[in-house]
């Protein structure tokens, strides 16, 4: 973007009636492009929001991190550079670059470390911090010639890896990969001396935006895709299965295959992250099988569900994945060699996104691999995440069971011994109820989505009630699936947001979690904030089977009409009411390394 | 209106949005209150950008005014060729 651009995307102001969204930047210099470029991404990022910026005194950044951290909740950017951490390490002060100096630079980065780490993880109780480490270069201090790394550059530089290493392990602060910027912002051309000593800014525009936009981006935090389909033959692994048998598929160094085998590697570590990888291949079922069951592939059998392997238009089984796995196109990534198989399946599925295996080309193929970890990227990984493909193979079994005949039905779900927990526990720091908010699409009351401080907002209201609903049955844990939030005014209850994963489909569990909370809040009727979406049609069906038809705006069930319509339940509901235990449970399974005690 | 001044007066155009083309060419700190500092700042890094040229710090004294600039532009320009 350049400068001319960003500020005429200043001009256009959202509507008056936009969502704001609060943002401090952070930054010991002038801020000046640096905060016309924030602007302009952040509303490229977020289009249908205000976007208000504040900034803080030029000169002290520690001095206004304190004052963040007393202050409104908001998205805080720290954007830190050498001179923040001493002085003398910028070139607008002049305390001498002498060698007896050094221990002392030293020293003093490693109080200011310490000050800084300690701030931003208090302001991150309350708020999202987004973090910038050095993006200049190191001024030429040390007596060493600048072609060699001088010890005491190291020293410093072992200090901000320490401190990026802490941080990065907070739950809400995201440190800006350096790596990364260095792709799109070459290291050598981002210092702008010239504005620096005039104006106190100091970096090149081209820097200015390309930091901004990264910024931006980690802000926004993009709804990760939520599964994979493959292709098999010279893509999942090297060779024509059908004709060079299992014996002849390779995916290793020896055999000129190594980019298939790293691609495998990816696959099984997104697989345990809860991705959901499927095969969409033109291939013999049983070749496929036999080949999964004899080749030690990097990615396990165990870990792709379903394999389509026959001879018809991939379109069409990757209609049928869709369907296994209950997901929309659009959070799905399909990936073949063959740019005709990819236009085949992108004319039928329009929302996918297709991706070419690059086969001939090494150097396109590890881009490839960083393609696909930026589309998979999560903060953490859940519980959730781990039981993801148990509970969508279980849900299978579940739908066709209440595909069948009343009566079998019936059976069937009384037999499988479904267990819902509710909490109704507030928990800020639980990262699943947004995420479900914000990931679900068809049992979801008005599609609605949220950013984390507005959430947060939200469920600071003391009049705001959340219900989370977790639920196992004998096919294993679903984990925490549907979450509903409202306020309960007399006895009306009014219900703001209500979504359940599709996972959870065809339990009754959303009769369930209705049928607690009228009883739990004696409230005598429940209204819905809803609104019909393109992609909310499960949530439209169970109110068309209550109501009897899909329900207007803000529309309103009694408590007896509900009772009169509830299918019979044979689920187990408790209701989970342990803090300490709570907080325990909602835990996440990685998000960083564990803290050294 | 020639091609130098149209490119000015966008540059100005983006960072006094308010001013209309026939306030841009008489523009001044003087006759734009939102004319500070700052705004001179930008509006040196604008004509950087678009003219493919390096504003000397010395030369802010200079730039006062919408013509004063547009003067400086096309001297520095006629000086590159």
């Amino acid at each position: 973007m350049k400068l001319i651009d960003a500020l005429e995307a200043l001009k256009d102001e959202p509507q008056s009636q936009s969502p704001v969204l609060d943002v401090d930047l952070a930054c010991g210099f002038t801020p000046l492009h640096l905060l016309t470029f924030l602007n302009a991404h952040l509303r490229r990022e977020f289009p249908n929001h205000k976007i208000s910026i504040r900034t803080g005194i030029f000169g002290d950044l520690l001095g206004y991190l304190e004052v963040l951290e007393r202050e409104r909740p908001a998205v805080t950017v720290a954007v830190i550079e050498w001179a923040d951490l001493d002085p003398r390490l910028g070139i607008r002060r002049l305390g001498g670059w002498e060698t007896r100096q050094m221990f002392d630079i030293a020293e003093n980065v490693r109080d200011h470390a310490t000050k800084l780490a300690d701030s931003l993880e208090r302001i991150s109780r309350a708020n999202l911090v987004v973090l910038a480490l050095p993006t200049l270069p190191f001024p030429p201090i040390a007596f060493t010639p600048g072609w060699q790394s001088s010890s005491f550059e190291n020293d410093v530089r072992e200090i901000l890896a320490h401190l990026a290493s802490r941080l990065a392990k907070s739950r809400n602060i995201r440190v800006i990969s350096s790596q990364r910027l260095d792709r799109i912002s070459p290291p050598g051309s981002r210092f702008d001396v010239k504005a620096e000593i005039s104006t106190g800014f100091p970096y090149k525009i081209s820097h200015a935006d390309a930091l901004a936009g990264l910024l931006s981006r980690i802000i926004r935090d993009p709804l990760p895709k939520k599964g994979l389909i493959t292709d098999l033959d010279d893509t999942l692994w090297k060779g024509i299965l059908g004709e060079v048998n299992v014996e002849g598929i390779a995916w290793d160094l020896d055999h000129h295959a190594q980019k298939h085998g790293l691609y495998q590697q990816l696959l099984a570590s997104l697989a345990e992250t809860g991705v959901l990888i499927a095969v969409a291949s033109k291939n013999d079922p049983f070749l496929v099988e036999d080949a999964f069951r004899k080749a030690k592939l990097m990615l396990p059998r165990s870990r792709i569900f379903p394999i389509e392997a026959n001879w018809g238009p991939k379109s069409t089984s990757v209609y049928k994945i869709l369907r296994a796995w209950n997901l929309g196109a659009d959070s799905v990534v399909f990936v073949d060699d063959n740019s005709l198989e990819l236009a085949e399946v992108k004319a039928a599925h329009a929302e996918i996104e297709c991706l070419r295996f690059p086969r001939d080309d090494d150097e396109a193929a590890y881009q490839f691999l960083e393609t696909l970890r930026d589309l998979f990227g999560k903060q953490c990984v859940s519980p959730e995440d781990e039981i993801r493909l148990q509970s969508i193979e279980a849900s299978q079994v579940i739908a066709e069971a209440s595909q069948s005949d009343g009566h079998a039905r019936e059976h069937f779900l009384q037999e499988i011994g479904g267990r819902l927990t509710l909490s109704f526990s507030k928990n800020t720091r639980d990262p699943r109820p947004l995420e479900l908010l914000n990931k679900t699409n068809q049992f979801n009351l008005n599609g609605k989505r949220h950013t984390e401080v507005a959430w947060r907002n939200y469920l600071n209201d003391p009049e705001v009630f959340l219900l989370l609903a977790s639920y196992e049955d004998k096919f294993g844990s679903l984990g925490k699936i549907a979450v509903m939030a409202g306020r309960c005014e007399g006895n009306k209850l009014s219900v703001e947001y209500w979504v359940m994963s599709c996972r959870a489909f065809s339990r009754r569990i959303e009769y369930g979690c209705l049928l607690h909370i009228f009883q739990k809040s004696g409230a005598e009727a429940a209204s819905f904030d809803f609104a019909p979406t393109s992609r909310n049609t499960a949530i439209q069906s169970f109110f068309a089977d209550l109501m009897g038809a899909a329900p207007p705006a803000r529309s309103s069930i009694s408590k007896q009409q509900f009772f009169d319509k509830c299918p019979p339940l044979y689920l187990e509901i408790q209701e989970h009411c342990d803090e300490r235990q709570e907080q325990a449970t909602h835990e996440v399974l990685f998000c960083g390394l564990p803290r050294a005690q | 209106m020639n091609d130098k001044s149209k490119r000015l007066t966008r540059c100005f155009s983006a960072v006094f949005p308010e001013l209309n083309e026939r306030r841009i060419a008489s523009a001044s700190p003087k006759t734009v209150a939102a004319w500070d500092s700052i705004a001179t700042v930008t509006l040196v890094s604008l004509i950087d950008e678009e003219f493919g040229i390096e504003v000397e710090p010395e030369a802010f004294d200079r730039l006062v005014s919408f013509t004063s600039i547009l003067s400086y532009v096309e001297e520095l320009t006629a000086s590159l060729r």
